[in-house]
C-alpha cells in the first residue's frame, strides 16, 4: 500500500508528522513561550494596579498639607480614574489599539503622579510627614517594579514573536497553533520619555 | 557584491567566511547589559572601601541570618555602576547571582556604589512583604547614610546589614555562635531533604555511569557540590572565607529603595 493510496487526510497528517519531525521536536515551544508572555503580561498589570492602590492614600495625604495644589490632585484622581473605567478587552496583547491606549491611560497616571510629587516639594510640612514618606517610597519602588515588569514582557514577548515568525515555530503554528498570534510590546522610548522623574 | 568578489577566490575561503559571518553577530549583536562581578562569598568588596575584619564580620552575620531564617542577604561593593541607574543595577545582579532560594525568592542585597555615592537595598519577590520598601528606606536614610555622610562606610554597611538581619528576624549579635554548632543546626530539620539529595546523587551517579562518559564514582563528589545544594538554608559556608557560597536561584523585580550622600 504506497501512500498514494491513503485517503486524504491520513496523508496529510503523514506529511504533518514529517514536518514536525523535522523541526526538531519544538511541538511545546510556542505554547510555552505563549504562556510566559501572557505571565510577564500579568506582572505589569499587576504593578499597575499597585500604583493605582497607591493613590488615594497619597491624594489624602497630600491634600492634608497642600490644598491649594487643587489642580494637580484633580489631575491624578481623573487620570486614575479614567485609566481604570478603560475596559481591558481580552485580546489586548493582540490588539494594537486597546494595547496603545491602555499604554496611554497609564503614562498619563504617571506623568500626573510625577507633578504631583514634583509640587509637593514646596512644601516643607508634608514633605517630613512620616506618612508621605513612606507612600513616597512605594511610589518610587512601584515605578521601579513597574519599569521591570514591563522590560520583562518586552523580553519574553521578543522571544516569543521570534519563535512564531521564525522557520520552525512558523510551521508548527501552521499546523498546530493557526489561533496564536505576534503580540504587541511596549514602545520604550515612550515610557523613557513619558516616566515620571521622581527624584527626593 | 562582496560574496562575489569573494566567490572568485577559492570555494573553501567563502564557506569559511560565510561560517565566520554567521557566528559572530550573535554575541556581538547582544545588547550588551553591565559587567557584574564574581559571587566571591556574602560579602563583595569589589570597591574595596570595608576593612578584613568588617568583611569576616558582615560573612559571619549574614550566614548566622541564613541559618536561622533561611534568606540569603549579600553585601557587595561597586567600582561602578557603568552608567546605569543603580536600581537598573541592582535587580540583575540579583538574578544573575540568584541570590535566595529557588522558587521563594527570599534575598536581599545590600549594594553600596562608593564613586556614584549611591546606595540601594535591592529585595527579592519573596521578602517584600518583610523588607518593604519604606523599611528599606527607613534603614536607608537612618543607619546607612548618616555613617557615609561622616565618611564612615564601614560603620554604615554593618549598621544597614544588621538592621536589614534584624527586621528579616535574624540575631545581628549571635555571630560568634561556635562554627561546628552551626553546622548541624542547618541539617537538624530536614532530615527528608538530606534523604532527598541522597537519593538525588545515587541516581546522578548512576544515570552518569549508564551514559558513561570516563568514571562516574572514580571521580569523587568533590567536582559537583554546586549541583547537590540548590536551595538555601544549607550551611555552606563555615567561618570566613570559606568558599562555595552561591546563590540559590531567588529573582527580584524592583522592590526595596536607594539613597545617596
Amino acid at each position: 500500500m504506497s501512500l498514494k493510496q491513503l485517503p486524504s487526510p491520513a496523508r496529510l497528517s503523514i506529511v504533518a508528522l514529517v514536518l514536525l519531525g523535522l523541526s526538531g521536536c519544538g511541538v511545546n515551544t510556542l505554547p510555552t513561550l505563549d504562556e510566559q508572555v501572557k505571565a510577564a503580561w500579568s506582572e505589569v498589570l499587576n504593578q499597575y494596579q499597585r500604583r493605582s492602590d497607591l493613590i488615594p492614600n497619597l491624594v489624602e495625604t497630600v491634600k492634608g498639607y497642600a490644598k491649594q495644589e487643587q489642580t494637580t490632585l484633580t489631575a491624578v484622581i481623573e487620570a486614575r480614574a479614567k485609566a481604570t473605567q478603560m475596559t481591558i478587552p481580552a485580546d489586548i496583547l493582540s490588539n494594537p489599539g486597546a494595547f496603545h491606549q491602555f499604554e496611554q491611560s497609564q503614562a498619563a497616571i504617571g506623568g500626573a503622579l510625577g507633578r504631583l510629587l514634583a509640587v509637593s516639594e514646596k512644601y516643607p510640612d508634608l514633605k517630613s510627614n512620616q506618612n508621605f514618606l513612606a507612600l513616597q517610597s512605594q511610589l518610587e519602588g512601584t515605578e521601579n517594579r513597574i519599569a521591570i515588569a514591563r522590560r520583562d514582557y518586552i523580553g519574553t514577548v521578543q522571544t516569543y514573536n521570534t519563535e512564531l515568525r521564525t522557520i520552525p515555530g512558523r510551521w508548527v503554528a501552521s499546523l498546530l497553533y493557526p489561533n496564536l498570534k505576534v503580540r504587541e510590546t511596549f514602545n520604550i522610548s515612550e515610557q523613557a520619555k513619558e516616566a515620571p522623574k521622581v527624584t527626593f | 557584491m562582496r560574496l562575489r568578489i569573494a566567490s572568485q577566490g577559492s570555494i573553501g575561503y567563502v564557506r569559511w567566511w560565510l561560517l565566520a559571518v554567521l557566528l559572530l553577530p550573535p554575541t556581538a549583536g547582544l545588547a550588551a547589559g553591565p559587567d557584574f562581578p564574581q559571587l566571591t562569598g556574602r560579602v563583595v568588596d569589589q570597591a574595596g572601601i570595608l576593612t578584613p575584619s568588617t568583611r569576616s564580620g558582615l560573612t559571619e552575620m549574614l550566614a548566622q541570618c541564613e541559618q536561622t531564617t533561611g534568606q540569603q542577604v549579600v553585601v557587595v561593593t561597586l567600582g561602578s555602576l557603568q552608567g546605569y541607574p543603580i536600581e537598573d543595577f541592582g535587580y540583575q545582579l540579583g538574578r544573575k547571582w540568584g541570590i535566595g532560594e529557588k522558587g521563594k525568592n527570599t534575598g536581599a542585597l545590600l549594594i553600596v556604589a562608593p564613586n556614584e555615592r549611591k546606595v540601594r537595598i535591592e529585595v527579592g519577590y519573596g521578602l517584600e512583604g518583610t523588607l518593604t520598601d519604606a523599611a528599606s528606606r527607613t534603614i536607608i536614610e537612618r543607619e546607612i547614610l548618616p555613617n557615609f555622610r561622616s565618611g564612615d562606610f564601614n560603620g554604615g554597611v554593618i549598621a544597614g546589614a544588621a538592621a536589614i538581619v534584624t527586621l528579616l528576624g535574624g540575631n545581628p549579635s549571635a555571630a560568634g555562635a561556635p562554627p561546628n554548632e552551626r553546622a548541624t543546626n542547618g541539617f537538624e530539620g530536614s532530615p527528608w531533604t538530606m534523604l532527598i539529595l541522597l537519593a538525588v546523587f545515587i541516581i546522578f551517579l548512576m544515570l552518569r555511569n549508564r551514559f558513561g562518559q570516563r568514571s562516574g564514582i572514580g571521580r569523587g563528589m568533590g567536582a559537583y557540590p554546586p549541583v547537590f545544594f540548590p536551595g538555601g538554608g544549607f550551611p555552606r559556608e563555615r567561618g570566613e572565607g570559606g568558599g562555595g557560597f552561591s546563590g540559590g536561584g531567588g529573582s527580584f523585580g524592583g522592590g526595596g529603595a536607594s539613597g545617596s550622600w
